[in-house]
């Protein structure tokens, strides 16, 4: 399928893309030779896409890694042997693989195909992201170039066009993305596939690899004065900063500085109000190229600055007015004041053109045809809907038994007991009815966060963790806690998937039910967390009705939290209960009815449970067959023995 | 068809098939010759939450994102979702409302009454349709997931799409009973 649609097509050629395949085929027409990635919304559909058809297009090597820092090592040490290589993620991502890219940085592989490009996609609004992260002062810290396409066919382009640059320059260089282009589907017109020029012989000198005093102070000067000297002479004259309606001058002396997604929220504002101004739209945003803006800045006596999240740009162009001694308001952000009236746009949330709109309105006065502010005043609301756990998920199940030990631990020993959470889809867990979260972080934290109170207090701490995350970042932790003797119990809700971002596999998936699984070995979760000398318990959920499976659970965590309270032990539970949209039982649910006589509508199905596929009716639960997944978990629920298998 | 700008506002709950709905839409639109633009949305749609994504056509667009009040067409696939994207009809209310009589009701929340829904939807719109997708979709299909496709077959007398392009559209997208399905779907929506 992804082959056909990405990889087939001549030059010329209209596709319909995603800005994520965009960029997939972009790097495929610059001869990629390597991929490397660890999923998180809005990058995923690259590294998928790359892992369906690696084998095919002829691909050096392909992987969706442990987790970022270990992705961006590999592409990496990849580049510096002369692959044109690629690395991609979320923002939050470009924190965990940030460490090694202070290094990879400033080293200069001799190798002339080398290029690296670092795919990082922003998300504001935090549409699925657990912060609202600027990836982009990243780019002054690490000092390299980067570019931000401002829809699915500049994806193409700048990703062609990055790959170039790196390979010019040696620089690894980040191509920014954000949800509404990554996520954006258009016309793309596309080129032609490069071969691979990936030479067998190359050359990996320590002198230009090796972060080391010896050799770096040296590499760093040669990266600061002469590579990004010359990236910022490719960006003075690249023609991705460019003015649009050059001669557009206007009553109010206005010019716009934009970049990425926001450049189309401009271009759509200003055809709604029926105004022309000159734009300066930045596609090389570091480094942002001075002579040009002061050169921009000189035509006008009001500038406005559109750009998502952070004042990266803004704050810039006014340090480039100041040293230009340039007499020129900028409206924006206003990066300097912190104050909602001093500001044209919010620093939180996503931009849009209507808001684009209303703020050009209160910097020129022009009046829209159409009365925006009195739109904006309507208020209706439907209902308020919070994200669920699948139907079937078996987070919920172990939520309901979790609830039910933790109750009865409370009641028994007067302890206070403390959630502390991790990323993924249990995450939700933290909305009612369970409620379980009191501290939470970022990815892989939780198992660190159970040990900083228990270790200060008698309470119980209790960490939640995906397998997913586990192997990401939490393994670190745990051998802390071990290590340490902290009390605490760990549960590793093993759902053999990265369930939040699509299902993907982990080293410790079942190679059996995945593409690429067979040239896999997964690890077995059990063996390695029997090495760390903690105590461990596994319990699995079998397929079909597995009698008793929810007071099994909920004894084994009674016991173990009672364990860590009297003893002071550390336990790990090992839940394993495959997510419904990978399970088997998903292609053939054994779907649960409701028998209306037994039933009492006493509520524990819909109301403490809540699995989304059951509803309460007039005078009893009702389960939508349509929505059932055959978990068969209501079933031990039910206090009347009312829910049954269909025949 | 020459067509400045047509935009569709598509709102439903995660799981409902929005994404599969514009793909369909978007690549019979792009064999008519058109420009198409849409946004989607991805990750964690799966669970319930409200989706809103948008399509539009036309050869002046600049965003994937309209402005507010400038939609020509709203879609809800569940009905109380209409309520939460009528900031995108036109004030002259010419936005043509299309509305899916599915309900998914939420437990201890009030579920929002038709006279009420009407008096509000009349402020906003002469044209509203209302669309009875799951009872076409049951009967003439018995399958729930065909609710999307009996719409689409009702939304093409609007736009500058015939039925055999939207049927090459989805031949591409489903096989054997899915596609018999949603094409029986499709016709019925279009006999509406
Ligand atoms: C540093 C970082 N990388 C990636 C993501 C995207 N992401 C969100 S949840 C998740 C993993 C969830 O997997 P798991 O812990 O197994 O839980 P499940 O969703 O399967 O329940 C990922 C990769 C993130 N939030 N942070
Ligand atoms: S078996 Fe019961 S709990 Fe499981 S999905 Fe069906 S209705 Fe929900
Ligand atoms: S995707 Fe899997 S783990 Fe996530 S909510 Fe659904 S069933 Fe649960």
């Amino acid at each position: 399928m992804s082959y056909n649609k990405i990889v087939k097509g001549r030059k010329g050629e209209e596709k319909f893309f995603l800005g994520n395949e965009a960029i997939v085929r972009g790097a495929l027409e610059s001869g990629i030779d390597v991929y490397t990635y660890y999923p998180g919304t809005p990058s995923s559909e690259v590294g998928e896409t790359f892992m369906e058809i690696y084998k095919e297009v002829g691909m050096k090597w392909v992987e969706s890694s442990i987790n970022e820092k270990v992705a961006m090592e590999v592409a990496g040490s990849a580049y510096a042997r002369g692959a044109a290589a690629m690395v991609g993620m979320k923002n939050v991502g470009l924190n965990v693989a940030s460490d090694p890219l202070f290094a990879l940085a400033t080293t200069c592989p001799k190798n002339k195909n080398s290029a690296m490009v670092i795919l990082v996609a922003d998300d504001p609004q935090q549409h699925s992201s657990a912060v609202e992260m600027d990836s982009r002062y990243f780019l002054k810290i690490f000092k390299i170039p980067a570019l931000e396409p401002s829809n699915p066919q500049e994806c193409l382009e700048f990703t062609k066009e990055a790959f170039k640059i790196s390979r010019e320059l040696k620089l690894p260089v980040i191509l920014r993305t954000v949800t509404m282009i990554s996520h954006a589907r258009s016309n793309v017109v596309i080129g032609e596939i490069k071969t691979s020029e990936i030479k067998d012989n190359f050359d990996l000198s320590k002198e230009i690899n090796v972060a080391l005093r010896l050799y770096f102070l040296k590499l760093k000067e040669d990266h600061i004065y002469n590579r990004l000297n010359r990236a910022l002479e490719m960006s003075e004259n690249s023609s991705l900063n460019k003015i649009e309606n050059e001669n557009a001058k206007n009553d109010f002396d206005l010019g716009i500085i934009t970049s990425g997604v926001s450049y189309s929220y401009i271009c759509e504002a200003l055809d709604f109000l029926e105004f022309k101004a000159p734009i300066l739209k930045i596609g090389f945003i570091n480094p942002l190229p001075e002579r040009k803006i002061v050169a921009f800045l000189r035509q006008f006596k009001q500038i406005f600055v559109i750009e998502e999240n952070d004042t990266y740009i803004e704050t810039q162009i006014l340090a480039i007015a100041q040293k230009n001694k340039l007499n020129v308001k900028i409206h924006g952000k206003d990066p300097f004041s912190y104050s909602k009236e001093n500001t044209m746009l919010l620093m939180v949330g996503e931009l849009n053109p209507t808001k684009v709109a209303l703020a050009l309105t209160r910097i020129t006065n022009l009046k829209p045809i159409i009365d925006l502010n009195l739109i904006n005043k309507k208020k209706y609301k439907g209902l308020a809907r919070n994200p669920i756990l699948c139907a079937g998920c078996p987070h919920r199940t172990t939520g309901y038994a979790l609830q039910k030990a933790v109750n009865k631990i409370k009641s028994d020993t007067g302890k206070e007991v403390y959630f502390f959470q991790d990323i993924g889809c249990y995450t939700l867990l933290a909305l009612p009815p369970f409620s379980f979260a009191n501290v939470k972080y970022c990815m892989g934290s939780s198992i660190a966060l159970a040990q900083g109170v228990a270790q200060t207090s008698g309470s119980l701490s209790i960490a939640i963790i995906g397998d997913g995350t586990f192997f990401h970042s939490g393994i670190p932790a745990l051998l802390n806690g071990v290590y340490n003797k902290a009390p605490i119990l760990v549960l590793i809700l093993d759902n053999g998937w990265i369930g939040m971002t699509g299902q993907q596999p982990h080293p410790g998936s079942d190679t059996r039910y995945y593409k690429e699984g067979s040239s896999k070995k997964a690890i077995n979760l059990e063996d390695f967390l029997h090495g760390t000398g903690a105590y461990i318990n596994v319990i699995k959920h079998n397929e079909g009705y597995d009698e008793k499976y929810l007071t099994k659970l909920r004894k084994l965590i009674y016991e173990k939290g009672l364990d860590v309270i009297e003893n002071r032990n550390l336990h790990v539970i090992v839940i394993k209960d495959e997510c419904i949209q990978k399970t088997n039982k998903r292609q053939a649910p054994v779907i649960r009815y409701i028998n209306t006589h037994l039933c009492d509508n006493c509520g524990i199905c819909f109301s403490k449970f809540q699995c989304p596929a059951i509803d309460s009716r007039e005078d009893y639960a009702y389960i939508d067959p349509n929505l059932c997944l055959g978990c068969g978990i209501c079933e031990e629920i039910c206090p009347n023995n009312a829910i049954k298998m269909e025949e | 068809m020459n067509i400045d700008s047509y935009t569709i506002v598509v709102t439903g709950l995660g799981g409902q098939g929005l994404i599969r709905l514009l793909e369909i839409l978007g690549n019979a639109l792009i064999t008519e010759g058109y420009k198409v633009m849409t946004s989607e949305t991805h990750g964690l749609s799966q669970r319930g939450g409200k989706v809103t994504c948008f399509l539009r056509f036309g050869d002046r667009l600049h965003a994937p994102i309209p402005m507010i009040g400038s939609a020509d067409m709203i879609i809800a696939l569940e009905e109380s979702t209409i309520l939460d994207v009528l900031k995108h009809a036109k004030p002259d209310k010419s936005t043509n409302l299309i509305i899916s009589t599915y309900e998914k009701h939420e437990i201890g929340i009030e579920y929002p009454s038709l006279k009420d829904l009407l008096e509000i939807l009349y402020e906003n719109s002469d044209n509203i349709h209302f669309i009875p997708a799951k009872e076409i979709a049951v009967k003439y299909t018995g399958n729930l997931k065909t609710m999307n496709t009996a719409i689409l077959g009702y939304i093409l007398r609007f736009l500058p799409l015939n039925r055999s392009i939207i049927e090459e559209s989805m031949i591409q997208l489903f096989s054997g009973d899915a596609l018999e399905m949603n094409l029986t779907a499709l016709n019925e929506g279009i006999n509406l």
